[in-house]
C-alpha cells in the first residue's frame, strides 16, 4: 500500500470514524426514541400537551406525526444518506427538544419530558430536566459535529457518490473511497 | 468518449464545470427525495395513528366480581367489589394516563384477585385531566357501573387505553365486555349524563392533594408504587384484610 495522499490527513481519516460512530449512536437513539413513542399514540399526545405550548389542534398531529419523523431521520442518518443535510434538521429538531425542555423548567411545570415514550405530568420532586437537557445537549454536539464533517465510513453516501461519477477524473485511489461519504 | 488525453485545456474546464453542475443537481434531487420520504412517512404515521385511536374496541379480560347497579352522588368514588370486603382500596387513576395503563397492567391481575375473593373492594376515583378522551371515559365508567357492569368496563377501558374514546367506542366496549348496553346506557353516554360527577371527582381529587395518576391507597393509607411488586401489594392487601 502506498503512503496515504496528502488530502487524507490523519485528522481526516479518523474524522471519518468519529463520524460513523456519530451517525450510528444518533440514529440510533432517533429509531429508538420513536417507536417507544409510535406504541403508544395517546401518552405521545398527552407528553406534548403536557408542555403547554401548543394549540391543542396541533398537539394531536405533533404527538402522532414527531415520532415518525425522528423514526425516518434516524433511518436516514444510520443508512448515512444526504448526511450533512439530515444532521442539520436532526440538529434543528433537538434545538427544539432543548428549548422545550428549557421553558418547562424556566416555567416551573413539572413534567417528564417524554422523549423516550411516556412523558406527562410527573411529581415536584421527580423532574429530571437536567438530565435531559444534557443528553439532549450531547445528542446536539454530535449533530453539529457531522454538519461538519458530513463524511464517513460505511455510509451509503460514499458508494452512491463513487458510481455516480462515470466520466469523472479518475478518482486517487484512496483507502476506503468505496463507503466514503460526501454530505 | 474523448480520453482526458486528448483534451485542450479549455475542453477539460468545460467538462469540470458541467459535472460540478451536475453534481449539484444530483444533491438537489437527492436532497428532494429525502424531504419527501421523510413528509410521506410522517403523513403516513399520523394517518396510522388516527386509524389506530378510532378503531373498534377489543374485548377485555373477563371477570367474576360481583357487581350490583350502583347510584352515582357527586363527589362520591365508584365502588368496585363486596361492599363487605374488609379492606379498601383507593384508585385515582385517568383513562388515559399512561402510567396507569402500565398499572393496570402491572398490579392490575391483583388486585380484580382480591375483589373476587372478596378481600377488598376498590374505590375509584376516575380522574380526567389528560385530554377529551378522559373525560368522555370517565363518564362512561359512571354509566357502567349504574348500569351494573362497572368491574368488566373498567378492565375494558384499561385493555384499550390507546382508543380515543369516542362515543360509538364506548358504546361498543360495553357490548365487548358483555354488558348488553341498554338504551339507558348508551344515552348516559351520549348525553354525558355525569359530566358534573366528572367534575366533582376532579374537585375531590384536588381538595385529597392528590398530585399524580395513578394514586393508590389501602385502607386510608397512601402506597407508594414506584418500588412496589405484585407480590408485595398481594401481601400488603392479605395483611390489611387480616387486621
Amino acid at each position: 500500500m502506498s503512503a496515504p495522499a496528502a488530502t487524507e490527513s490523519r485528522f481526516a481519516s479518523a474524522a471519518r470514524w468519529v463520524s460513523t460512530a456519530a451517525r450510528l449512536v444518533l440514529g440510533g437513539v432517533f429509531i429508538v426514541a420513536g417507536a417507544l413513542k409510535v406504541i403508544d399514540p395517546q401518552s405521545s399526545v398527552a407528553a406534548v400537551r403536557a408542555y403547554r405550548l401548543l394549540p391543542a389542534s396541533l398537539e394531536t398531529f405533533v404527538g402522532w406525526g414527531l415520532p415518525f419523523a425522528e423514526i425516518a431521520l434516524g433511518l436516514l442518518l444510520v443508512a448515512g444518506i444526504a448526511t450533512r443535510a439530515v444532521a442539520a434538521a436532526t440538529a434543528a429538531l433537538l434545538l427544539v427538544f432543548i428549548l422545550a425542555v428549557a421553558s418547562a423548567w424556566v416555567r416551573g411545570l413539572s413534567i417528564d419530558c417524554g422523549c423516550f415514550g411516556g412523558g406527562g405530568e410527573v411529581a415536584p420532586g421527580q423532574t429530571a430536566y437536567g438530565t435531559e437537557l444534557l443528553r439532549d445537549v450531547v445528542l446536539l454536539l454530535l449533530a453539529l459535529w457531522l454538519v461538519w464533517q458530513p463524511r464517513s465510513r460505511l455510509a451509503l453516501d460514499g458508494f452512491a457518490s463513487s458510481r455516480m461519477n462515470p466520466h469523472g477524473e479518475p478518482r486517487s485511489p484512496e483507502p476506503g473511497a468505496m463507503n466514503e461519504a460526501r454530505g | 468518449m474523448t480520453s482526458p488525453k486528448n483534451m485542450n485545456a479549455r475542453e477539460r474546464a468545460r467538462l469540470a464545470a458541467e459535472q460540478a453542475a451536475a453534481r449539484k443537481r444530483d444533491r438537489r434531487i437527492l436532497i428532494g427525495v429525502i424531504a419527501a420520504f421523510v413528509v410521506v412517512v410522517v403523513a403516513g404515521g399520523i394517518l396510522f395513528q388516527a386509524w389506530r385511536t378510532s378503531r373498534s374496541p377489543a374485548a377485555a379480560p373477563s371477570t367474576s366480581v360481583s357487581a350490583s347497579p350502583m347510584t352515582i352522588n357527586n363527589g362520591q368514588p365508584i365502588v368496585l367489589g363486596s361492599a363487605e370486603a374488609p379492606t379498601t382500596i383507593t384508585l385515582y387513576e385517568d383513562f388515559h394516563c399512561p402510567h396507569c395503563a402500565e398499572f393496570e397492567e402491572e398490579f392490575g391481575p391483583v388486585i380484580t384477585q382480591a375483589q373476587e375473593s372478596g378481600a377488598a373492594r376498590v374505590e375509584l376515583y376516575p380522574m380526567s385531566f389528560i385530554d377529551e378522551g378522559s373525560v368522555t371515559a370517565a363518564n362512561a365508567m359512571a354509566c357502567a357501573a349504574e348500569a351494573g357492569f362497572g368491574q368488566a368496563y373498567y378492565l375494558g377501558l384499561f385493555a384499550n387505553h390507546t382508543l380515543q374514546w369516542s362515543d360509538p367506542q364506548l358504546i361498543e366496549l360495553a357490548t365487548k365486555v358483555g354488558g348488553s348496553p341498554s338504551e339507558a346506557f348508551r344515552t348516559c353516554v351520549t348525553t354525558k349524563a355525569h359530566a358534573d360527577w366528572v367534575s366533582s371527582i376532579n374537585a375531590v381529587a384536588d381538595k385529597n392533594s392528590v398530585v399524580q395518576t395513578p394514586t393508590m391507597l389501602i385502607n386510608g393509607k397512601s402506597v407508594e408504587i414506584a418500588s412496589l411488586t405484585p407480590e408485595a401489594l398481594k401481601a400488603m392487601i392479605t395483611s390489611a384484610s387480616q387486621r
